[in-house]
């Protein structure tokens, strides 16, 4: 029980980091039916724009004043990137056939890593560490240290930052969503674009608005992951970003809430994986086996996902 | 592009001084060559002195001459030319070649662009004005029926010739290293560029197309006489069997991807399955399997084992189409290179050691003839690679045969049929499920069988040989060259595998520039270098020209060939 109980602890927390970085391509997805493949390495860009403000700003500092600002620049890293992919690289391929934009989707998120890789320790005036290998990320008070002992249970304090985070960021996206104009109207560009243009909606501005939104999670995300696992690497993006694909379509990829359910499930699942799938199949060696797994059910015998959002038919 | 080109009156107005432009502008890159380019002698093999041209300036120089002799031309235009499009192709890699040589080859290589001297500058000029003659050139429309007949032997004659100098070209680009490689070229580019756009590519397609047999066997003459040009040297030969089997993965790839239109994002698994099971049936003493029969039927169960997985694959096709299709693939690629790096024991049977994979795999032995020795035919020494790409030749012309039969079949239509319009294709009968799978399954097939030899070639298999990245870069030569063509698929394998060899100095950028490359592709030319005339037709459907001018070109070429039979 008590091991359960743990798993249980540790889904949770993983299940919030995908679940943050499965907004982004939920989002994106319902409103122009693109999987941005890169968004992954949005996130990782968002731990690199932390870490740099951090370093910039707070060398040295553990302070928790200095999050708040960390996840500024982390959000300024990673939304600048995602609103510049989608002006240069998406804008200009919308309407042509679905191949281009998902091997453009490659391209961008090889050339990020790479340039990530490439040029990080590079940027002259900063003294940043090299990003070939990975990168301590700072601790902060609070958020991270000695870890929490409830009845048996361990809980970082990282964890229960990720929670938090994915809580708050949950009903601010209710709020934006539901309340605001532009929220409102994301919701119309989603169900028909080309009704929503002539109800007078700027459909351009509201993709712009979707990529942006995206990216923030995500970049909370990126802190998240830094916080927890204490360093970050160019590579990051690419599984955490897969993960979390599985976990919008396992939630029915367009639906926002759906995002949340699949990346709190498939998080679970990874960790009740760990623990208790019998024999030499079981173990962390063959968890993300598991993942890719439950993925391709999913996407096999209900591509609309749990929450069933709109039912996707498309060659 | 199409913004650079002017309006008929301009053309008219100005089109009398275009030859004289074109003499000026090859004059000059003519003389550019006998200048010097840089001031640091350790770049491009020494290009310092003056009047002693070397390797890129002696490319440079040959780039001239040709755009002296079109300016020649225009004056008098045989009624089958079109020398304005070559000078205009001839002017731009003459551009980009004085850019290129300038920026990278004497300023990167060197550390400072202070070391460039006048003559790059003056290439560059002599770019420009090429390139203005070309663009002031009215467009005239190239009449076929002036082509001249020849009788079939004497266009079995050019072809051969054709081929002859494809020979010497490549065994010449090979032989060169870093900047002088890529001058070598771009120089191809625009000679080859500005004859074949300036009316003979026409004709020459036109000689192809009545000759296809000899064509082909010239093709894979050439291809076999290229190890004798080698004396004995395997660096190169390495690089070329690293080609083959690349490409040889990508065709199959091309018959999922390219035929059917099924996007497939994992398909670097099918050749690790081949390698795999190459391994574990191999003689090494690290296989797992204690059963070692010999190498063909090794291949045999290479190719059945990937072609069961391609149907396991393939069996969700029934289901999900498009986006969706493509990350079910990713995910069993991931998959696979995760049980590939499990299965030691520990984890899961004992199959693949593992992490560290297994190694000491056995040159092949086909009848006493060892692949690891060096043998000598005709005086000329032919070392261990050299053996392979034999052995690899004969694969890539089946794969090829496998490819272009099962296109012109009544399959191949089906499969087309189903990427244009997977319901209309089932409205017409045609048994879709089935033919997707099939098609899953003679991919991966081919991919098998490349992959039991490349077990032997690389005498060791492990899992990180086959990640994700490895998909990418398989689609990304189809795409390069041209989805659904033979020749697109090798120029795109060719140059995904060769540049990066070539151009060591910039290999830590070399991801960096590859994932450039696909944005850029996708932005400006998404159907390839060497496109389908069907699918490039798809990404430009509002270019009411391009129609015109495919269905012209359509019936040009049939009454071409009508007029003679």
């Amino acid at each position: 029980m008590e091991a359960f109980a743990q798993q249980l602890v540790n889904g949770l927390t993983l299940g919030s980091l995908y679940a943050l970085i499965a907004v982004g391509y939920t989002v994106v997805y319902g409103i122009v039916q693109l999987i941005n493949f890169a968004h992954g390495e949005v996130f990782m860009i968002g731990a690199f724009g932390a870490l740099s403000t951090w370093l910039v700003l707070f060398k040295g500092q553990t302070g928790l004043w200095v999050l708040p600002i960390m996840i500024i620049g982390a959000m300024a890293a990673s939304v600048g990137t995602a609103v510049l992919m989608e002006r240069v690289a998406y804008r200009p391929l919308r309407g042509a056939p679905r191949l281009a934009p998902l091997i453009t989707a490659i391209g961008i998120s090889v050339f990020l890593q790479e340039f990530v890789r490439l040029f990080y320790g590079k940027i002259p005036f900063l003294d940043f560490p090299d990003a070939k290998q990975k990168v301590p990320f700072p601790q902060i008070d609070f958020v991270t240290g000695p870890a929490i002992t409830l009845g048996g249970v361990t809980i970082q304090r990282a964890a229960l930052f990720t929670i938090g985070c994915l809580l708050m960021s949950a009903a601010a996206l209710w709020w934006f969503v539901n309340k605001t104009k532009m929220g409102r109207g994301m919701q119309a560009v989603s169900q028909d674009p080309d009704t929503a243009r002539l109800m007078g909606i700027n459909v351009d501005r509201v993709i712009v608005v979707a990529f942006a939104v995206g990216a923030a999670l995500a970049a909370l995300a990126g802190i998240a992951q830094g916080l927890q696992v204490t360093n970050i690497n160019f590579k990051m993006g690419f599984i955490a970003g897969l993960k979390a694909f599985t976990a919008a379509v396992l939630g029915g990829i367009g639906n926002v809430w759906g995002a949340v359910v699949g990346g709190v499930s498939l998080g679970i699942v990874e960790a009740m994986a760990v623990q208790f799938i019998p024999g030499t199949f079981g173990g962390s060696p063959w968890k993300d086996v598991w993942a890719f797994a439950l993925l391709i059910i999913v996407l096999v015998f209900r591509p609309q996902g749990l929450l069933g959002a709109k039912v996707v038919d498309r060659a | 592009m199409s913004k650079l080109t002017l309006s008929d009156e301009t053309r008219a107005k100005h089109g009398s001084k275009a030859p004289l432009l074109a003499i000026v502008g090859g004059a000059l890159t003519l003389l550019s060559g006998l200048l010097s380019w840089s001031a640091d002698p350790s770049v491009l093999e020494d290009v310092t002195v003056r009047f002693w041209p070397v390797g890129a300036q002696i490319y440079v120089m040959v780039m001239g001459v040709a755009a002296i002799v079109l300016g020649l031309l225009l004056r008098k235009r045989p009624l089958w030319m079109s020398p304005g499009r070559g000078l205009r192709i001839l002017g731009w890699t003459i551009v980009v070649f004085a850019l290129a040589m300038a920026l990278f080859g004497v300023g990167y290589s060197t550390g400072a662009l202070a070391n460039l001297n006048e003559g790059l500058f003056v290439t560059l000029i002599g770019g420009v004005l090429v390139l203005t003659a070309g663009t002031v050139t009215p467009d005239v429309e190239i009449d076929v029926r002036a082509w001249p007949r020849l009788n079939s032997s004497l266009e079995i004659l050019i072809i051969v010739a054709m081929m002859a100098v494809l020979l010497v070209v490549v065994a010449h680009a090979l032989s060169l290293q870093e900047w002088t490689f890529i001058a070598f070229l771009l120089m191809i580019i625009g000679v080859a560029g500005a004859v074949l756009g300036g009316g003979l590519g026409g004709y020459l397609g036109f000689i192809g197309a009545n000759n296809r047999r000899p064509l082909l066997l010239a093709a894979f003459l050439v291809a076999f006489l290229f190890p004798f040009t080698q004396d004995g040297s395997d660096a190169n030969m390495s690089i070329a069997v690293q080609i083959i089997i690349f490409a040889a993965t990508a065709l199959g790839l091309n018959i999922v991807v390219g035929l059917a239109g099924l996007l497939d994002l994992g398909y670097i698994a099918f050749l690790g399955t081949g390698a795999y099971v190459g391994a574990m049936l191999s003689q090494s003493l690290f296989a797992t399997v204690g059963w070692k029969p010999p190498f063909v039927v090794v291949m045999l169960i290479g190719a059945a084992v990937a072609a069961v997985f391609g149907l396991i694959i393939g069996s969700p096709t029934l289901r999900v189409s498009g986006d969706y299709l493509a990350i079910v693939t990713l995910g069993f690629g991931e998959i696979f290179r995760l049980a590939m790096f499990n299965l030691d024991g520990n984890n899961g049977p004992s199959l693949t050691n593992g992490p560290n994979g297994i190694p000491g795999i056995p040159d092949l032995n086909f009848f006493g003839f060892d692949f690891g020795e060096r043998h000598v035919i005709a005086g000329i020494q032919l070392g261990r690679f050299a053996n392979y790409y034999f052995l690899l030749l004969l694969l890539i012309a089946f794969v090829i045969l496998v490819f272009a039969r099962l296109n012109d079949s009544r399959l191949g239509r089906g499969w087309i049929a189903i990427r244009e319009d997977e319901r209309a294709a089932e409205a017409m009968g045609v048994n879709t499920f089935a033919l997707k799978l099939l098609a899953f399954a003679v991919g991966a097939s081919l991919a098998g069988i490349a992959g039991t030899i490349k077990a032997h070639v690389d005498t060791s298999v492990s899992p990180d040989q086959y990640i994700f990245l490895e998909s990418a870069f398989l689609l990304a030569a189809v795409v390069l060259g041209g989805m659904g063509t033979v020749v697109g698929v090798l120029v795109g394998a060719v140059i995904l595998k060769l540049l990066p060899e070539k151009l060591r100095e910039v290999n830590d950028y070399r991801l960096l520039m590859f994932g450039l490359l696909l944005v850029l592709m996708m932005r400006f030319r998404p159907e390839g270098l060497i496109p389908n005339k069907r699918n490039q037709l798809q990404f430009h459907e509002d270019d009411e020209e391009l129609v015109e001018l495919i269905q012209e070109g359509h019936l040009e070429e049939v009454e071409a060939m009508e007029e003679a039979k």
